[in-house]
């Protein structure tokens, strides 16, 4: 393992919703806290590598405290967003929601994959939970240049985006994709579950692999 | 024209449904951080959608009881809680998929069709999942819709002046996810009920309106 023995330290958002907690666990690599969302959010970020922000995010808070995400990001820091980010605080990645083409007719595949994902999950069982397509995304991502598209849609836009070029960090972006350790009424089918539960953990693990130990101040 | 007051945390589907060019004029994004009784007295009704922040809701209560004293409508949609809400939520799994096993078998076994909100919907427009249930009602509430188990799903009372309808469908947020194709027929009439007003048109996107300041 090319860890360092020290887990990394990641920040949790919380929109107060129900199941949130249930969602990740601690373990050796990453020690999470959650950061709940208050009326003048301004966390500060300074002893965390990772910040995550999970499905059901606040993007109201997150666009007013943009400015700190973007210092976060620009110190080497890890962003990993799996919901619809409608307000302008991801750079240079724009999500955006559509509804012209049937879940029925929807797949995802890998576009490209230089970190090895494919080993670490089955992208067939994340296809369908109960035989319905479709269910995991929304919408698509407008990725910035030269960002690693590593999942697609049936139409070729870009679901999962891999970004370690528009800031000094790494951003990992699903079109609300939910990725968690665990899932909360997304999905109880225990193969979709799985996969969604292992591309989490190796989307982690790119993370891992790409973001310094020591505090990003 | 009337508008609809809808409690918003900041979720991407509250925005997609308030968004979408059916519903635009008629909802009025609240943000619930930034809830204050000038901005409730600019709307005539008020949505609380499913993954609202609970939490903020509760130490505003007295904010929705107010709007609820001067004889307007409040929906409460999804998870709720006992904070603010004299009813006891639990959890329970979520069953998104029986209508794939066996679509004459849902997990909802009685529903009021006399309510004006479910007034002409099929059985299938009227269910597609809840997220939980309610153990425990209000004595003075009506009963709406009940699971298979006998747990209330949707309730109303119009014991605090106006009416409060609390249910564990999540039709904004499935309806702002597109996911399920017939919800046009639960929001319509349920827009109609909150403020007279009966959308019209189809559910169309304006991508300008994603990658936002806001």
């Amino acid at each position: 393992m090319p860890f360092n023995a020290q887990p990394l330290r990641g920040a949790i958002i919380s929109n107060s919703i129900e199941g949130l907690d249930q969602l990740y666990r601690s373990d050796h690599r990453i020690q999470y806290d959650i950061l709940e969302i208050t009326a003048d959010f301004q966390p500060d970020l300074s002893a965390y590598q990772v910040l995550i922000a999970p499905n059901g995010t606040d993007h109201v808070a997150l666009y007013r405290m943009r400015d700190r995400i973007h210092k976060f990001l620009d110190r080497g820091g890890a962003l990993l967003c799996c919901d619809g980010w409608f307000t302008d605080w991801v750079p240079g990645n724009r999500w955006v929601m559509d509804n012209s083409r049937k879940t029925i007719d929807v797949r995802y595949t890998l576009r490209e994959d230089p970190f090895g994902v494919e080993e670490q999950f089955n992208i067939q069982d994340l296809n369908f939970s109960h035989g319905i397509s479709g269910w995991w995304a929304c919408g698509y991502i407008e990725a910035a240049p030269g960002a690693t598209v590593l999942i697609e849609d049936t139409w070729q836009r870009p679901l999962v985006v891999v970004d370690e070029v528009t800031t000094n960090g790494i951003m990992v972006l699903s079109a609300s994709g939910p990725l968690a350790d665990l899932s909360y009424a997304t999905t109880d089918d225990s193969k979709a579950y799985e996969a969604m539960s292992n591309l989490y953990k190796a989307l982690l693990n790119v993370i891992l692999q790409n973001t310094p130990k020591e505090e990003v101040v | 024209m009337k508008k609809i007051g809808l409690i918003f945390n900041g979720v991407w589907s509250h925005y997609a449904f308030a968004k979408a060019t059916k519903y635009r004029e008629m909802y009025e994004l609240l943000y619930v951080h930034d809830l204050t009784a000038d901005k409730l007295g600019e709307v005539d009704a008020l949505v609380i959608p499913f993954q609202s922040n609970h939490k903020i809701i509760a130490e505003k209560q007295n904010l929705v009881y107010d709007f609820l004293a001067q004889g307007k409508k409040v929906f409460v949609e999804g998870d709720s809680s006992a904070n603010w809400l004299d009813a006891r939520w639990e959890d329970r799994p979520v069953n998104n998929y029986w209508w794939v096993k066996d679509p004459t078998k849902p997990p909802v076994s009685d529903t009021d069709y006399d309510h004006p909100i479910y007034r002409g919907l099929t059985p299938r427009q009227a269910f597609w999942h809840y997220h939980g249930v309610y153990t425990r009602i209000p004595g003075h509430a009506q009963v709406i819709q009940t699971n298979v188990d006998g747990e209330f799903i949707t309730w109303e009372t119009t014991h605090y002046g106006g009416h409060l309808l609390a249910t564990t469908l999540d039709p904004i947020v499935e309806h702002g996810i597109q996911q399920i194709t017939h919800l046009d027929n639960y929001c319509d009439r349920l827009t109609e009920w909150l403020i007279g007003i009966r959308p019209e048109g189809d559910f169309v996107i304006d991508q300008a309106d994603y990658g936002v300041a806001f």
